[in-house]
């Protein structure tokens, strides 16, 4: 295999696939490797720790077709501290050789057949815009558990609701909900599935630069096993989790008594000032409400307290809750808009963090029971 | 008389009054108890720890000592070497008795006290040289006020450090051998600069921290007496033993040890373990045991108000190899059903089977559970989910729990899993505890657990 290709696209197509690669040690060697294969002028990238799998295609001047597996992160290494321009792979029975401008590196490679055989991806079978799922992800994944002892809450649940598609996460502790309007993704008779939210947050990172483009679409295709999504130039395919997600829809309370309403960025910065007393995450904030605003406090023991008072308006009975800070804060965040709605039962009650006047997006909290 | 330093030192001793730190070791303690209550044992060798053959040698007479046997050493064992024993079951309730007497004699002289088992401490005299004398006249006043109380006898190191304090006290013990006892010193003294004479002389096995494993590595280099350990260079230590240990062990060589005697002590962990009469190789028969521990640990982090985030397994197999898994938790726990939920997952994870000779639970990281601010969840509201059911639910139950069992006892209720053919089980006496308010009972699993508690 020989192939030229500019250094700036060669260490975003390396470095991109490399994310799918396990840093830790994985069962083949070959897995630390990423596959490079040129077939024209058609230049292919995949790493994968085989949960999930990052294609990335691009363009370069091909010379020679053929594969090789290179070490992912110092081939990347490599090819981002060489010389502006082109760069030159070419690869010997186990040895490649990078060189651009008066730079030579040679380095080992994994044999080819050591790397598994990955399907091509499935065509897409909906596209869908990339803004809105951009930004749906980015209010939904970061609820996502990441404790491997509850396999299935590390999973983000994708499914048809009503005329769109909702997406959930949550750790447990708290819930983050989301519609999407438009077309089912899902293809007939699948009803919903588990996406691992790693892969969701990997999916992410590919996002933004499709977002400056407002018609920007993500393709997706789901099969029996994996589900793919693809974006300028990237397919990215992850496993998809096995079991049932827990029953949301009982947590939600049929109704909230008590109302705050409170301008976001107000609240956001009360919080985090509050917040650098807390020294560990059993430390919570109390929000005391009441007509006309709501009271921070953070009692730290070893460290001090701190309070600040926000203005809001309130209806409902005075009341006081306790909430983890950062999981507030992640959840008000993540709500659009210049203002959000606090609604609480009592301090013991799930309670939801959502923009004002629409519920398309919403956040559902566990409160802290302090003694 | 032990070759080595002074027994007592009369007078001004150059450094004397700097050697504050006393180590106070009652001889043979469960043993010597026995020999008390029924004089009939006096001169013979009897050792406790067990009647079967299973378990180790929790401690024995001077008398079975000169068979070769010591504690830790399997009671099968020690049975081979010297049939002719008196082999006791042990009873737990009278040592902790005696020891409570004993630990009772040295508060008299120092509030400073580091208790380290029931029947060993650690003393801080530097307070106490106005009212009592010089460090060696508290020496021999806690061993003849101890002799006088208790009956028993007790050997006192004096040094300034605890490392050599420690040292100091097994010299101070009496030897055996077949053609008799010989009565050791009873108090003796390591002034400062007999410190490293003293010390170099002594096998490198003495020191904290060199057991079997470490001590075969150092013979591959030829080090025999702290005194060769001395002699290596500290690169050569880390370079076979790590970083940590291998500085550690330089400097204990030198004869310096900082740890400073410390009293009250908060417990670091609170945890139960046991040695199985056979090996177990299922996992339904160890999950049993594990939730008899959870339960037990439970209990007592209930009776200190404590909760604690790591939960610990602890597995030692058939061939004395352990393994231990933990797992941290947002929200410190004190429920039994909890606790056991998190050590079942560990052991779930665990091949047992090789066949597991000892099983334990512990939870570290703890924290006044009054303080606890706890994260709420989803688990507790709704009717729970797939992999984890509602959890609410228990709260109610482990305080009814509590109450039945402060009422009627730790046997009135339990967990369903330890009901047996002979009614409930629940805490079994030899189980190993350690913690707050943990009955003390010896640490018969061998000393390799000791780190996991006070040591």
């Amino acid at each position: 295999m020989k192939f030229r290709c500019e250094r700036d696209t060669l260490v975003d197509a390396l470095t991109t696939a490399s994310r799918a690669v396990s840093s830790r040690g994985s069962a083949s060697a070959a897995l630390s490797g990423v596959r490079v294969e040129a077939e024209g002028n058609r230049l292919t990238v995949v790493g994968t720790d085989l949960d999930l799998t990052v294609r990335v295609e691009i363009e370069a001047i091909g010379l020679d077709d053929g594969a090789c597996v290179a070490p992912a992160r110092l081939a990347a290494d490599i090819v981002r501290s060489l010389e502006p321009g082109a760069v030159t792979f070419d690869s010997g029975d186990d040895e490649l050789e990078i060189s651009a401008a008066r730079s030579r590196f040679v380095v080992r490679t994994y044999a080819v057949e050591d790397f598994p055989v990955l399907p091509e991806p499935r065509p897409d079978q909906v596209a869908i815009p990339a803004a809105s799922l951009a930004e749906a992800l980015r209010q939904v994944v970061r609820a996502a558990s990441n404790d491997d002892a509850r396999p299935l809450l590390t999973g983000v649940l994708v499914a048809g609701e009503g005329d769109g598609i909702r997406l959930v996460a949550t750790d447990s502790y708290r819930l983050a909900l989301r519609d999407l309007a438009g077309k089912s993704p899902l293809p007939e008779g699948t009803e919903q599935i588990l996406v691992p939210a790693r892969a969701l947050t990997e999916l992410q990172r590919l996002l933004p630069g499709a977002k400056d483009d407002s018609d920007a679409t993500v393709g997706f295709s789901v099969g029996d096993l994996d589900a793919t999504f693809a974006a300028a130039g990237v397919h990215l395919t992850t496993r998809l989790l096995d079991g049932k997600f827990p029953d949301y829809r009982q947590l939600i309370p049929p109704g909230y008594p008590n109302q705050l309403r409170v301008g976001k960025e107000a609240l956001l910065d009360a919080l985090r000032r509050v917040r650098l007393l807390v020294r560990d995450n059993t430390t919570p904030v109390r929000l005391s409400m009441r007509p006309g605003g709501v009271e921070l406090t953070v009692v730290s023991q070893e460290v001090g307290h701190a309070s600040e008072d926000v203005d809001a308006d309130y209806e409902g009975e005075e009341l006081t809750v306790a909430f983890n800070p950062s999981y507030l804060i992640d959840g008000v965040e993540a709500v659009l808009g210049d203002e959000v709605v606090l609604e609480t039962v009592d301090a013991t009650k799930p309670s939801t963090v959502r923009a004002p006047d629409h519920d398309d997006y919403r956040y559902l909290l566990m409160p802290v029971r302090v003694s | 008389m032990p070759d080595g330093p002074t027994p007592i030192v009369e007078g001004e001793a150059p450094g004397v009054d700097d050697c504050t730190v006393l180590h106070v070791d009652m001889d043979a303690f469960f043993a010597a108890v026995e020999v008390l209550d029924d004089p009939s044992l006096e001169g013979r060798a009897v050792i406790v720890g067990g009647t079967g053959n299973r378990g180790v040698v929790a401690a024995c007479t001077y008398e079975a000592r000169a068979y070769g046997i010591h504690s830790a050493m399997p009671i099968v064992v020690a049975r081979r070497r010297c049939p002719q024993a008196v082999f006791l079951s042990g009873r737990y309730g009278r040592y902790s008795e005696m020891s409570e007497r004993f630990h009772g004699v040295l508060r008299a002289f120092t509030p400073i006290i580091e208790p380290i088992a029931l029947d060993e401490a650690f003393l801080d005299v530097a307070g106490s040289r106005r009212l009592f004398g010089s460090p060696p006249a508290i020496a021999g006043a806690v061993r003849d006020q101890v002799r006088a109380d208790l009956g028993l006898h007790c050997a006192v190191g004096v040094a300034r450090s605890k490392l050599l304090a420690k040292l100091a006290s097994r010299a101070a013990k009496p030897v055996a051998s077949l053609e008799g006892t010989r009565q050791g010193a009873g108090v003796v003294v390591v002034l400062p600069a007999e410190e490293l004479p003293f010390l170099h002389r002594l096998p490198v096995g003495a020191l904290w921290g060199v057991g079997p494993a470490t001590g075969a590595q150092l013979d591959r280099i030829g080090v025999v007496t702290i005194g060769d350990l001395a002699a290596v260079p500290p690169d050569t230590l880390v370079r076979r033993l790590g970083t940590a240990h291998g500085l550690q062990l330089a400097a204990l060589a030198r004869g310096e040890d900082p740890r400073p005697v410390e009293a009250d002590r908060e417990a670091r962990s609170v945890g139960h373990e046991e040695t199985f009469a056979v090996d177990l190789h299922v996992q339904v028969d160890l999950h049993q045991h594990l939730v008899r521990m959870a339960d037990a640990v439970s209990a007592r982090l209930h009776e200190a108000d404590l909760a604690g985030r790591t939960i610990t397994v602890k597995v030692r197999y058939g061939d004395l190899s352990l393994i231990t898994r933990s797992h941290t938790v947002a929200t410190p726990l004190d429920a039994s059903h909890a606790i056991g939920l998190v050590a079942g997952a560990l052991l779930e994870a665990v091949d047992v089977a090789p066949g597991v000779r000892l099983l334990g639970v512990s939870l570290s990281g703890l924290v006044p559970a009054g303080t606890v601010a706890r994260q709420l969840s989803f688990d507790e509201v709704g009717t729970g989910t797939e992999d984890r059911p509602r959890r609410g639910a228990w709260d109610g139950v482990e305080a009814s729990v509590a109450a039945i069992r402060a009422r009627y006892g730790q046997s009135a209720v339990g967990p369903a899993t330890l009901v047996g053919p002979a009614g409930l089980t629940v805490k079994r006496r030899g189980d190993t505890q350690w913690g707050p308010r943990a009955e003390p009972v010896p640490d018969l699993s061998g000393p390799s657990d000791q780190h996991e508690g006070k040591a």
